[in-house]
This record gives C-alpha cells, sequence and structure tokens, in this order.
C-alpha cells in the first residue's frame, strides 16, 4: 500500500519516516539535473520503495516521441530501479506546445494503432515493466467505434503492456458520460493490471472532475473491491494532490484501503 | 494527415484560445455532448483547465510578482504570456523562463528575474565544494592566476529594485509596499536546508560576475577593486571566508555552469 510523494509532506516523510509501504513520485519533478529533488530522491529511497508515475509522455500524441524526455526517464528509471513505471493513456503534445493534459483519445483502431506502435517503443526504450493508466475524461469524441474498455484492454494485450487501473477515473468517466464504471472494471485483463490508484474528486454539477481533492468515495470503494476481486492482490497507490490533508488524514486513506483489500482478499483467497 | 493527427491539431488549437470555446462549431463536431453539456461545452472544460493550469504554474514560481501586481492584473499577464509563449517542454518547471524578460514594467521585471533565479538554483546540479583548506594549499605565487568557478545553482543579480527583500517579505506573508527604486546586487544560491539570497555591495558583485565569467583571481580582483577601492581592500579577504563557508565556490567545476544577469534582460 502506497501513496503518492507531495511536497506538502516532504518534511515529515523525510524526517519522521512514517510506516507506508512504498511511496509513487511524480517522474517529471525528478527528471532535472540535480538539486534538492535528487537529495529528496536518495532520502525517499533510503526508507522506501519508490515507483515513478509520469504525467506527460503523451504517449497518444501523433507528434513524434519526446527523445530528450524518454532519455530523462530512462536515468530516471536506471537511478532508482524501479518495479515498473507508468503514465497515462492519453494524448498531450501537438506542433509548438505541450498542452499538459491527459486528453483523451477517440476509441478507434487507428488510435490503437498509433499507441500500440508507441508503447513498444517506450518499452524498448525503459528496458523495464511499463504500464499505461486510464484517464478521466468530459469529453465523448464522435469518432469513437468502441467502448473505452475495449480500446485499453486491446492496447494492452497488442503492445504487451502493463494497466495502472484508476478506479476513481473510471467512475468520473462512467459518470461523465453515462456508462458503467463497473462494466469497465470488469472488462480489463486481470492479468496485466499491476497498480490500482485510489484518489477522490469534485462535482461539478454538470460533470465530475478528477481532483484528487478529497477523500476516495463510497461508490469509487465498490469498484475498489470488485477490482481486487478480479486482479488479486495488486499493488494500491492513494493520490491526493490538491486541498492536501495532514499527513495523518492521508495515511488514514491508506489504511482503509488496506483494510479493504485484506477483506476481499480474504474471500478471493481462503 | 491522419485523423487522429487533424484531431490533435484542431482541439489543441482550441484548447489554447483565449476566450470561451462553448458555442464553437469546430468543438462541436469533435465531441458528442449529453443531456447536461453540449459537446463544445464538454471541449469548453479541457480549455478552462488549460488556462487554470497553466496560471496556476506560473504563479506558484512567481508569487511575489503576483502579490505586486494583484491577482488580477497577475492573470492577465499569465494569459498574456502564455499566447506568446505556450509551453514547449514536458516539465511544468519551464514554463516561467521567458516570463522575465517578458514584463516591461521595470520592477516586476526585477522581481521576476529574482524569482526565476530560485526556481534555477532549486534543482542546478551540485558539485563538491571548494572550502578553506582547498586554499591553503594555494601558494602566494599562484594566487593570481587561480580560478575559482561558482557552483552551478550560484545565480547572480544586478538589479534596479531590492526584489530579493520584497520577495523575502511576501514569502513571509507580510504585505510589503512596492520597493523603491535602489539598485542592489544579490548571490542567489542553494544551501543545505534551503535556498537563500546574499545581499552583495558593488565591488563583491562585480568579483564573483568576474570569477564566474572565468576571470583568473588577481585580474578580477583588479577589475572589481574598480567598482570601490577602499571597500575591497578592507573586506575581500572576509569575501572569501564567507563564500567558502556557504559552499558558493565548486572544485573543479565547469566555469560556464553559473551565469550572472544584469539589468536590462
Amino acid at each position: 500500500m502506497g501513496v503518492g510523494f507531495r511536497a506538502a509532506h516532504r518534511a515529515h516523510v523525510l524526517e519522521a519516516r512514517p510506516a507506508m509501504d512504498w511511496f509513487e513520485v511524480i517522474s517529471e519533478n525528478f527528471m532535472v539535473a540535480g538539486g534538492r529533488p535528487h537529495e529528496t530522491l536518495a532520502r525517499l529511497q533510503d526508507s522506501y520503495a519508490v515507483v515513478p508515475h509520469g504525467v506527460s509522455l503523451a504517449v497518444g500524441s501523433v507528434e513524434p516521441l519526446d527523445e530528450e524526455h524518454l532519455r530523462q526517464l530512462r536515468a530516471l528509471c536506471d537511478r532508482i530501479d524501479p518495479p515498473w513505471v507508468s503514465d497515462h493513456l492519453c494524448w498531450g503534445r501537438a506542433p509548438g506546445v505541450h498542452l499538459h493534459d491527459l486528453l483523451p483519445l477517440p476509441y478507434t483502431r487507428e488510435a490503437i494503432d498509433h499507441v500500440v506502435e508507441r508503447v513498444k517503443r517506450v518499452q524498448g526504450t525503459l528496458e523495464r515493466p511499463f504500464a499505461l493508466e486510464n484517464v478521466s475524461t468530459y469529453m465523448a469524441y464522435r469518432d469513437s467505434t468502441m467502448q473505452e474498455w475495449e480500446f485499453v484492454a486491446e492496447i494492452a494485450e497488442r503492445a504487451d503492456c502493463g494497466l495502472l487501473l484508476d478506479c476513481n477515473n473510471a467512475y468520473v468517466s462512467a459518470r461523465n458520460h453515462d456508462g458503467d464504471a463497473a462494466r469497465h472494471i470488469d472488462a480489463m485483463p486481470a492479468d496485466r493490471v499491476v497498480q490500482i490508484h485510489l484518489a477522490g474528486h469534485t462535482d461539478k454539477g454538470a460533470y465530475l472532475l478528477d481532483t484528487h481533492a478529497d477523500h476516495v468515495c463510497e461508490d469509487v470503494w465498490d469498484l475498489y473491491r470488485r477490482s481486487l476481486a478480479r486482479c488479486g492482490s495488486v499493488s494500491t497507490l492513494v493520490e491526493w494532490d490538491d486541498a492536501i490533508p495532514s499527513w495523518d488524514v492521508l495515511a488514514a486513506e491508506a489504511q482503509r484501503a488496506r483494510a479493504e483489500r485484506a477483506a476481499v482478499l480474504a474471500q478471493v483467497i481462503p | 494527415m491522419s485523423a487522429l493527427a487533424a484531431q490533435q491539431r484542431t482541439l489543441a488549437a482550441l484548447l489554447r484560445r483565449g476566450s470561451s470555446i462553448a458555442d464553437d462549431a469546430e468543438a462541436s463536431a469533435l465531441a458528442t455532448g449529453n443531456a447536461r453539456l453540449t459537446g463544445a461545452a464538454q471541449v469548453e472544460i479541457y480549455r478552462e483547465q488549460f488556462f487554470l493550469r497553466h496560471v496556476d504554474a506560473l504563479r506558484e514560481d512567481f508569487g511575489a510578482v503576483a502579490h505586486l501586481l494583484g491577482a488580477e492584473a497577475f492573470e492577465a499577464l499569465a494569459r498574456a504570456y502564455l499566447a506568446t509563449h505556450p509551453p514547449r517542454t514536458f516539465s511544468l518547471r519551464d514554463l516561467g523562463a521567458e516570463l522575465p524578460a517578458f514584463i516591461g514594467e521595470p520592477r516586476a521585471r526585477d522581481l521576476a528575474r529574482v524569482e526565476w533565479a530560485f526556481v534555477e538554483a532549486f534543482d542546478a546540479p551540485s558539485l563538491p565544494a571548494l572550502d578553506a583548506s582547498d586554499l591553503a594549499t594555494v601558494t602566494e605565487a599562484e594566487w593570481p592566476a587561480l580560478r575559482l568557478a561558482l557552483q552551478p545553482c550560484v545565480r547572480l543579480l544586478s538589479i534596479a529594485y531590492p526584489a530579493h527583500d520584497y520577495r523575502a517579505s511576501v514569502r513571509r506573508s507580510e504585505a510589503p509596499p512596492p520597493p523603491a527604486p535602489r539598485a542592489s546586487f544579490v548571490a542567489i544560491y542553494r544551501g543545505p536546508d534551503s535556498l537563500h539570497g546574499l545581499d552583495l555591495t558593488p565591488a563583491a558583485y562585480a568579483l564573483l560576475a568576474q570569477l564566474a565569467a572565468g576571470t583568473p583571481l588577481g585580474e578580477a580582483c583588479e577589475l572589481a577593486s574598480c567598482v570601490s577601492p577602499a571597500d575591497f581592500a578592507v573586506d575581500l579577504a572576509g569575501w572569501f571566508r564567507q563564500w567558502t563557508t556557504l559552499g558558493l565556490f565548486s572544485l573543479n567545476a565547469p566555469r560556464q555552469a553559473s551565469r550572472t544577469s544584469s539589468g536590462g534582460s
């Protein structure tokens, strides 16, 4: 069980070394020349396992893969030797601009072919397990010809990559598009899920926004239990990125996830 | 161009629009919408997020500029900057690199230069520090030709306003008055626990700037002493004690790694 490492908890984590199995760090925050980020990472690794989670690789962009990005990500992985590395199934780069967003792809055969080829290249560069995360979406393309879960599952199979199953993202997208998150969970190839994300969101009235600014809601806990029943003992991570609470509140959220997982696994694996 | 490429180009242009696209025909043609939101209104969510995210990132790095200008004026500045300097790299850390040069008003520009220097000092690499014992082995005859390199994290600024003091006051959650013009010299660097700004005299700044440029110590001292001969003679030894104690010099460091920056950029 892990949580996302954020600057608000840096001093507490590095000095008090609270109990936590592992931390996820935002890859790009540590893909720098050195300085405080490198010092922080080294100190974090003294006590915890660390997994890098990217937000800017833009694997679905039509723009050529950013070779400098890949080079620096490889260097980061070489430095911390994580069991896997992850980023999002999305696009974010266009000619002359990096939009710094997790923009959805149309669920088409063209997009599948494009992403599969790119993921293979990423994995070839990184030479370690790579997992793609499903994103929260606020728009649905007119061009889409299949369901999101069909799109995700086919990419994972053909690219031979892992999946980071974000239960909150599945829930947010389902609510925003009048879909069924449980069907998304049920359709994931369980043997490819290497990690689960849990987080909170914000209800904006006409849509849900993936803010990571609140507790995990009860509907998402339901999806989490459903995911565990399908995927078994998968590493879980709680994200909290806005309106960040005290460490104790975050740790309690992770503790609940730990208890939920133990209860589900006790039934699944008697 | 493939359908995917065309979609991404269209969306990238829509998301950077300075005003709402909730009624835009191109946006509507891309997204289905639902009972609560039209297709264009769905795309508008992403456009709003583009500006929120990038204005927030700039506000985080330039908090004192935002304090000086006020929330509304800073947002207008940030949006104007984004229109001509779109984010181009994978890291939001790089977003504000050109903001100091983009700002026309001298006081805010000096403040932005100081704040950007802190951003750069934060993640610049560290090299082994040169300390007093390293200098003890240098013979008197060797001193004039000695070249000293600054740590890559050190930024030297010559500014027309005491922007460093203003920034420090804002970060203490005070409400300082806008800084009045006063020529100021500061070295921004990363210490073991935090980032610091060290006020310098004109002569001390001149000396560090010469050393950062690779000038041998003897020639650097001659040039810097012209700035303020009296101060120079009195303070030279004390400066070096302080600078080596703070770890500003590196051992065998690449000289070009440190930079100086004077007004007008």
